[in-house]
């Protein structure tokens, strides 16, 4: 009886997202003012909607050929001198990092921003191999020293006010208390710069890879990720396989939209372009440089005609931040490293049945389809997981279900034709469901009512009196004839 | 290699079956509006200062290659700079550069490998001067960006790693656009070096979606255009 979401998890994590006010304001904060820069830059930028279909058509184009182009792009990173891993799962790209770190005998690994690092669970991995891990996007280096998961894609602090990070800050780093931002940043530059000095091995992301020319490109705001690739001595990128594209040429179209859709930027402060290792007489640059391509689950994905589609994304995190369901909840309420809309497809698919419920946290309103920048259709693939998830536990019988939900508004129909009637049943009902009733809402109703608070959904309380709106209207009301039932008990 | 081969016949396997969905697309336009090479330069160049300043870039202005070094002395004092590391030119011959802030001086920190000394080593002391000075490869009107290449003679860490950091472009080299910019560099730079466009300071929005500058790289970013003639 799992079709549904389930009590556990997702359910009472979102109760307290939703309980949490102070949370959603930070979240309304947040989310609201990337909506206004989005709509901004998208304003004056005309081409906006064709580079979007423009990259659509790639990206169709390229998950359409990903066998040819991952080929090429594994020779091609070869050639330029690149150590190519391909992990079926998260364990093989967890062994593989952990063993090119500890031959290379670096104790410390510093971490540009990668949600596919975070995927693989790699932090807990390195740790467990006494190596000490350092993430150096400011949000991340924050959730890092709060010990919590990030909670957005793009803005993994999101959850955080400047005072929270005061605190920490002046607990972690031992610094005065402040909350000021520049004050907060400047003491996180300092100590980040130091182990950017020191360590031997940084890990990033990738954003895309040219098949054609064999370069991975990251794109960040801070540097971090431009400091990853430049210092160190070795380079360790992971990306998964649907990041393939197949020219240089290519990239000109996602670049356009990327940053407009994702944080309201034209253009991000820094796309690095890497290769392969340093040359012989670079005075910087990686001397060692390895490619970790990753499906853990992206090949099921790509099997599935209507999922395939998911593949496209290209995580600016821009479908979080219009939802409706995550501005009320948080990131942390999807216990997974992807949340929102679009991790509510792709988690299902890489974690199984842990994050089976997360299809069904949508109210299907489309606005996430709307944003996004390569015309993802969420909802239709959200309704295409629950339709799975459902045929997958034959206890519920949907078709039967289909024609009894049928009848039942067929039933409600023909009672609305007599409003008197429907009032003094719904009256009736108000009455009976009473008990039933806590601060406005119903969690739980008996009988066949309970099909639909049963898994989780609440129901506004039922009122025996109508709303008045003006003394008149109240009067004609009671001239009516109908006592509520209120008065009778 | 097989876990390679696995992985490629997987994706054969699940590519058997076709995509469903996929909307029709309109064909995407063009814009080239048409124009007199030189009022074409200058117009890219006025854009390419408004959105430079719009990302918080300081633009120095356009200036003949021989008024470069007054120029890069001048800011270096108005920083209060104590050591500048400066890389080869691409177009521009950047030595008179060195040899006017040694002049005004300051230590120069030459990353040009012939005259590279041998410890501590170079990415080090780039790390530790006051200003990077080099020369991008292209520069991208329409966002105000930077493409820099890293070379042996023209390091990264030039771009990344001191405080402040000018970039100076030649005229000829400013494109329009992120496509006219990536098609005039070729693939060859992007396989042989290391690539980076940069858009203004480093900065972050990761405290209460506030912009703060600096985080990581350059807190300062200026730029200058070179226009003989």
């Amino acid at each position: 009886m799992s079709a549904g979401p389930s009590s556990s998890g997702f359910l009472e994590s979102s109760r307290r997202g939703v309980a949490d006010a102070d949370l959603r304001r930070k979240l309304e904060n947040a989310t609201g003012r990337h909506l206004e820069h989005v709509a901004a830059t998208r304003a004056e930028f005309p081409a906006f909607d064709s580079e979007r279909d423009a990259a659509r058509r790639i990206k169709e184009d390229a998950i359409g050929r990903l066998d040819e182009l991952l080929v090429e792009l594994k020779n091609k990173l070869e050639a330029n001198g690149a150590t190519v891993f391909v992990a079926a799962d998260a364990g093989e790209a967890r062994d593989y990092i952990v063993n090119v770190v500890k031959r290379a005998g670096a104790r410390q690994v510093v971490k540009g921003k990668s949600m596919t690092t975070e995927e693989i669970e790699l932090n807990p991995a390195l740790e467990r191999a006494g190596v000490e891990v350092v993430e150096t996007d400011l949000g991340e280096y924050i959730v890092q020293l709060r010990g919590e998961r990030p909670s957005h894609i793009i803005t993994p602090a999101i959850h955080l006010s400047k005072e929270d990070i005061g605190r920490l800050f002046a607990d972690k780093l031992g610094i005065p208390y402040t909350a000021e931002p520049e004050t907060l940043t400047d003491a996180a530059r300092k100590r980040l710069r130091e182990i950017f000095l020191s360590a031997g091995v940084s890990v990033t992301g990738v954003n895309f890879a040219i098949a054609e020319t064999g370069t991975l490109a990251l794109i960040e705001n801070e540097g971090n990720g431009r400091l990853s690739s430049t210092l160190p001595d070795t380079f360790i990128a992971v990306m998964g396989i649907e990041k393939v594209i197949p020219k240089l040429s290519d990239l000109p179209h996602f670049l356009e939209i990327l940053a407009r859709t994702g944080t309201g930027q034209k253009l991000t402060t820094y796309v690095n372009f890497i290769s392969g290792p340093r040359g012989e007489h670079d005075a910087d640059g990686p001397r060692a440089m390895h490619v970790v391509i990753l499906d853990n689950g992206r090949s099921a994905m790509l099997a599935d005609p209507v999922l395939r589609e998911a593949l496209y994304c290209l995580r600016c995190g821009a479908c979080l931040n219009v939802c409706p369901v995550y501005r009320r909840i948080g990131g942390h309420a999807y216990n997974s490293t992807y949340p929102g809309p679009i991790g509510s497809i792709v988690s299902p698919n890489l974690f199984g049945s842990a994050a089976a419920e997360l299809p069904f946290a949508s109210t299907l309103c489309g606005a996430c389809r709307d944003i996004c920048p390569v015309r993802i259709d969420i909802p239709r693939i959200l309704l295409h997981l629950r339709w799975r998830e459902g045929a997958a536990h034959p206890a519920i019988k949907w078709p039967q279900a289909a024609v009894k939900a049928r009848a039942s508004v067929a039933r409600f129909a023909r009672m609305a034709r007599f409003p008197r009637t429907l009032r003094l049943l719904t009256r009736l009902a108000a009455l009976v469901l009473r008990p039933f009733a806590r601060d406005g809402y119903m969690r739980r109703m008996p009988g066949v009512a309970g099909n639909w608070t049963r898994w989780g959904r609440d129901f506004p309380a039922l009122r025996a009196r109508r709303k008045t709106r003006s003394a008149p209207q109240a009067a004609n009301h009671n001239r009516d004839g109908a006592a509520a039932p209120a008065e009778h008990s | 290699m097989s876990a390679f081969h696995k992985l490629i016949a997987r994706v054969r396997t699940a590519l058997e079956r076709p995509a469903e969905s996929a909307p029709p697309h309109q064909a995407a336009g063009g814009i080239a509006p048409p124009h007199a090479e030189a009022a074409r330069r200058a117009e890219l160049a006025s854009a390419f200062a408004r959105e430079f300043a719009a990302v918080r870039g300081e633009f120095l202005g356009i200036h003949a290659p021989g008024e470069i070094p007054a120029k890069v002395v001048e800011l270096a004092r108005s920083l209060n700079a104590l050591a500048v590391a400066v890389g080869a030119g691409v177009t521009l011959d950047f030595e008179p550069i060195g040899r006017a802030l040694e002049a005004a001086r300051m230590a120069v920190v030459r990353a040009d490998a012939k005259k590279r000394a041998v410890a501590p080593p170079l990415h080090e002391r780039i790390a530790q001067a006051d200003l990077g000075v080099a020369e991008a490869d292209a520069a991208i009107a329409s966002t105000g960006t930077l493409a820099v290449v890293g070379t042996p003679a023209s390091p990264a860490s030039l771009t990344l790693t001191p405080p402040a950091n000018l970039i100076i472009f030649h005229a000829e080299r400013l494109h329009a656009d992120l496509a006219a910019a990536i098609a005039a560099l070729g693939p060859e730079p992007f396989v042989k070096n290391r690539v980076a466009m940069i858009t203004g300071p480093s900065r972050t929005a990761d405290i209460e979606k506030m912009i703060v500058l600096g985080v990581h790289g350059p807190r300062r970013l200026f730029a200058i255009a070179a226009w003989p003639g």
